[in-house]
């Protein structure tokens, strides 16, 4: 049964043409990972962990980026804010990305800071032109200081953001579309966003420029709030669900840039053969959905 | 400058559960008070309530989980 598996593996592999599967970089996860190199194509990093971290800890770092590819992932920039990002962080995040030369960084669209006040979480900001412009510049500024402009991610809200005039499938649209960054789609969150204020995920996926997508997120969530009115949260305790790896699939036949996945798991964490069968499955929509694109490609030749 | 006064009163309202519960009991008096523009208050007065508590009640649950040594990010 084992050699079976790992049979389709290799053949999933064959078919994947520069898309790549990996997992977030978790301490817990650390020896699951390290012991499974040969089924990880690359590890995210929270880059905020190692902004202040000791000498050690950087150099293991380092030592992991030696060993399979890393990108830097960070949280706590709030790009998505009229206020300026703080020049203090970003210069953390250009001396770390310049010590261990990532494949790339990301951030996200959020907000997670205000007045002096620490949100302490990615809060979806007012979907507006004043929130564009801002992200627009911080965006600008980012590159400018790291040297390179950071993927940028959409997030997950409970709340429909107040002061919003449009909504995300435009504001993020504008925000790709006037900027050097690629985007990182988070498919949990689009998918969590998409059940909280009853949209079609796909109908989404078509007003938004799928050929500047870079980078995927995979992760799960669960269901909280009084009967009847429950909402998704996103918070990668828990495995991927169908949806997410639909809309892998349909991805990954719209979009026919190479694609980077990446698993996000944050706690509660089932063992490593679980969670590299969630790759596995990411693998295999993938590899689904570029089919689907070939086969409409000979549909209209 | 009206846009970065509406993210710092958001601010606010997500942690602060007096600020929410005197913003959720006057919405357009703590929102005019805070200098918003005309639009933002009406955004405030029709503000997603049953969002606000559960996106407030995500944080303090966070906060909790990261006073107990659960390994947490901005994320979850």
């Amino acid at each position: 049964m084992a050699a079976v598996a790992a049979e389709a593996v290799v053949v999933v592999e064959a078919e994947m043409n520069g898309d790549r599967v990996g997992i977030g970089w978790r301490p817990r996860l650390a020896a699951g990972i390290l012991s499974n190199l040969d089924r990880i194509d690359i590890v995210e990093v929270i880059a905020d962990d190692y902004f202040r971290a000791p000498r050690r800890q950087r150099h293991a770092l380092r030592t992991l980026a030696a060993q399979v590819p890393v990108t830097l992932h960070g949280v706590s920039l709030g790009l998505a804010s009229s206020a300026p990002v703080d020049t203090k962080r970003l210069d953390q995040m250009a001396r770390l990305c310049s010590e261990i030369a990532p494949q790339f960084w990301s951030e996200h669209l959020a907000f997670v800071r205000g007045g002096g006040i620490e949100i302490g979480h990615l809060a979806a900001p007012p979907r507006c032109e004043a929130t564009i412009a801002g992200a627009l510049a911080n965006l600008r500024r980012a590159k400018h200081v790291v040297g390179v402009a950071p993927q940028v991610e959409n997030v997950a809200t409970l709340i429909e953001p107040p002061g919003s005039d449009r909504d995300e499938a435009a504001w993020l649209s504008a925000i790709i579309r006037n900027s050097d960054s690629s985007l990182l789609l988070d498919l949990h969150n689009l998918h969590a966003n998409a059940c909280n204020f009853n949209f079609d995920p796909q109908g989404f996926l078509a007003r938004i420029p799928v050929e500047r997508i870079s980078t995927l997120h995979l992760a799960g969530g669960k269901w909280i709030g009084r009967a009847g009115a429950e909402r998704l949260l996103d918070d990668h305790l828990h495995d991927v669900p169908d949806p997410v790896y639909e809309l892998l699939e349909v991805v990954a036949a719209r979009a026919p840039q190479p694609l980077t996945v990446i698993l996000e798991r944050d706690g509660n964490f089932p063992s490593i053969e679980a969670l590299l069968a969630q790759l596995d499955r990411a693998r295999r929509a993938v590899v689904r959905g570029r089919e689907r694109s070939l086969t409409r490609a000979e549909a209209a030749a | 400058m009206s846009a970065s006064r509406l993210e710092n009163f958001l601010a606010r309202i997500y942690i602060d559960a007096i600020a929410r519960e005197r913003f959720l009991a006057d919405p357009r008096g703590e929102a005019t008070r805070a200098g918003l523009a005309a639009h933002e208050i009406e955004a405030l007065v029709n503000i997603d309530r049953e969002g606000l508590e559960m996106f407030a009640d995500s944080l303090r649950h966070k906060k909790a989980r990261k006073a107990h040594g659960h390994q947490t990010n901005q994320h979850s």
